[in-house]
């Protein structure tokens, strides 16, 4: 579907839409950014909810599992590897992450 | 992308970057073998690791300014543990004993962890990421014998077709400066194809391992899902992710496949796949074989193949097999053009899931311009993260919000197990399925971005595999305008020994093709191929 060919109240939905959930996945989008994938996306959804026009209705809702996969008893190991792991986080204070004041 | 001062080019130890710019093969006695057979030859003393890490290492002095397929890579301490395996085979009292791949250099991509080396996934969000563990491929095939040079670039967290989505620049195509050397695991590719490993290690997702080595003449494996651990992956879509070889014959994609593969408590969704036997590979015939071709597959109308490379290819493909004795038949299989459609759903609905661990908490970059914890978030996914994996999760989370969920996100769910019954009975009746790997040859770099949704249709032919969780490969099939094709063979689940023993023979055959029946409008290293524009 072209870009151009969709109605402007259409764009403007979809560009609110897309605003809302740019906010919801953490992403504070620039000017330049949000043109560029917006534009982007106004094609590229279409093309993927075409799926909505297969009959789909003989199948259930999960993905089949395959044979793979097992279960372990769920055991706690030391690692020697946890004070280490700290030390990768970006501010660490006392063996604890530093955060910005929450409340 | 805004450049940052700390940005990131090739990490060296002591490495000194020669201003050669003629790409060749240099060091070709020791590199024009395969890892097979180098490590037969180290352990019969022929050759020594230290030669082959040595010559590994003199060509990514004399091609890495140009190709740029390493992040980083470790000189003295490649040398060191060479000189370690030589030792270790000279004073061995029987050698058949020795791990199988001693002493032979290869490569990692780097979203595969390496304990204590720098591993950025191609992004700025883990551009001084020193994980404390090794992703368990990777501590088999170290167990195996194999010298790890370095980690290679990639598409940020495997999302892109170009190597060219990476925070710490493009990686370029051996054999063309101009072009692409596919991707996401284009350091990869590139990387074995001008001689700087002797094999690597890949991802693929949808493509990521047999698009690129289809574009630089290799043969890339994507094996059965669950059959190489996903421990120490960097997660991108972890139904489909897959860490498999890139070598430059099928002989080596099944020794690393062997090593590789193996159920791990770590990773509760693996599984043991039988070993691939690789004397019966050698002695693999077509003749006999049922092969299918899913027509859907055959589209010529992608804006990557303008003058018809992969119809060509696929019609030599076709009358190879059935002048070698098989039956070849197309096959309808309609689901397959929704196909990208599906993965893209459910590749960036997963996506924008995994990705949703960067905050800027635990490990990773932190925006230094944040006053509240909200702001952090959101101000270090920013800046963390490029165009392409934001553009990723935008779409994933579209289909994921509850508007569109049912329509989108579940609707791809049934539609992905139409895929797996439709090809459930292909594989019923047919030996393994034949088609291109990727449209056309490697494109021209900045040619992929132009077009996001042209980018991801081209994809059509590798994410029915993933799709499936089934092993596909590519094999190179001969050149086309001065590059190189390659062909995806397909098999069920499982069916590893069957398509590397196809791919086996189809190397043989153009190996002794001398009249150049195969090697269709073959052309010299280094000719550019001129007909995209």
């Amino acid at each position: 579907m072209d870009h151009s060919a969709q109605k402007e109240p259409e764009r403007i939905a979809r560009q609110k839409e897309l605003e809302r959930i740019a906010r919801l996945s953490g992403l504070s989008l620039s000017e330049e950014e949000k043109e560029i994938l917006f534009s982007d996306l106004a094609r590229i959804v279409p093309y993927m909810e075409r799926i909505a026009e297969l009959d789909t209705s003989s199948e259930s809702g999960d993905t089949q599992q395959e044979e793979s996969g097992f279960l372990r008893e769920d055991e706690a190991v030391e690692s020697g590897i946890a004070s280490e792991i700290v030390t990768h986080a970006p501010q660490v204070k006392d063996g604890m992450f530093t955060v910005p004041k929450i409340v | 992308m805004a450049e940052d001062p700390d940005k990131m080019k090739v990490e060296q130890s002591d490495m000194s970057i020669t201003e050669d710019r003629d790409v060749k093969m240099s060091q070709a006695p020791i590199m024009a073998l395969s890892a097979y057979e180098l490590a037969q030859k180290i352990r019969e003393q022929k050759v020594t690791s230290e030669e082959a890490v040595s010559a590994v290492l003199k060509n990514i002095d004399e091609h890495e300014c140009d190709v740029h397929a390493y992040l980083s890579f470790w000189k003295e301490e490649a040398l060191a543990q060479a000189r370690k395996c030589d030792e270790m085979v000279r004073e061995s009292t029987d050698v058949s004993t020795l791990p199988p791949l001693l002493g032979v250099p290869v490569a990692i991509k780097d979203n595969l962890l390496l304990r204590g080396k720098r591993s950025t996934c191609g992004s700025k969000m883990l551009k001084d990421y020193i994980p404390p563990f090794s992703a368990t491929c990777v501590e088999k095939l170290v167990a195996a014998g194999a010298i790890v040079i370095g980690k290679t670039n990639m598409d940020e967290f495997g999302m892109g077709a170009s190597t060219e989505h990476s925070y710490f620049g493009a990686t370029r195509h051996p054999e063309d400066p101009d072009r692409v050397p596919g991707g996401s695991s284009g350091g990869s590719a590139a990387a074995v194809a001008y001689g700087g490993a002797s094999a690597a290690l890949g991802t693929d997702t949808g493509g990521s391992i047999r698009q690129p080595a289809a574009f630089c003449g290799l043969v890339g494996l994507r094996p059965t899902y669950g059959s190489v651990s996903r421990h120490g992956l960097v997660a991108f879509a972890s139904s489909m992710d897959t860490a498999g070889p890139i070598t430059r014959g099928s002989v080596d994609a099944a020794m690393l496949f062997n090593i590789v593969n193996g159920a791990d408590p770590k990773d509760q969704t693996s599984i043991s796949a039988p070993k691939v036997d690789i004397s019966a590979m050698e002695n693999y015939d077509v003749k006999g074989k049922l092969i299918g071709i899913p027509k859907q597959l055959l589209r010529e109308d992608t804006s990557y193949d303008r003058s018809g490379v992969s119809s060509r290819t696929m019609n030599r493909a076709r009358e190879f097999f059935v002048k070698n004795g098989a039956k070849v038949e197309e096959i309808d299989m309609p689901i397959l053009d929704f196909a990208v459609a599906i993965y893209y759903i459910l590749s960036s609905a997963e996506a924008s899931s995994n990705l949703s661990r960067y905050d800027g908490i635990r490990y990773g970059y932190r925006s230094g311009q944040a006053s509240d914890i909200s702001e952090l978030y959101t101000k270090t996914r920013s800046e963390g993260f490029g165009k392409e994996v934001k553009r990723r999760i935008l779409l994933g989370n579209y289909v994921l919000s509850s508007e569109h969920f049912d329509d989108c996100y579940r609707q791809a769910e049934r539609a992905r197990n139409m895929v797996k019954k439709a090809f459930d009975e292909a594989f019923s009746k047919y030996d393994f399925l034949l088609c291109p790997t990727a449209p056309g040859v490697a494109p021209k770099q900045g040619e992929i971005d132009k077009d996001p949704l042209a980018a991801y249709i081209a994809d059509l032919c590798t994410v029915p595999a993933s799709l499936l969780g089934t092993p596909a490969i590519s094999v190179p099939f001969g050149r086309a305008e001065g590059l190189p094709v390659g062909i995806q063979l397909m098999g069920p689940r499982f069916g590893e020994q069957e398509i590397l023993g196809a791919a086996r023979f189809v190397e043989k055959a153009l190996a002794s093709d001398i009249d150049g029946d195969i090697s269709f409008e073959t052309q010299t290293m280094n000719q550019k191929g001129g007909t995209d524009s």
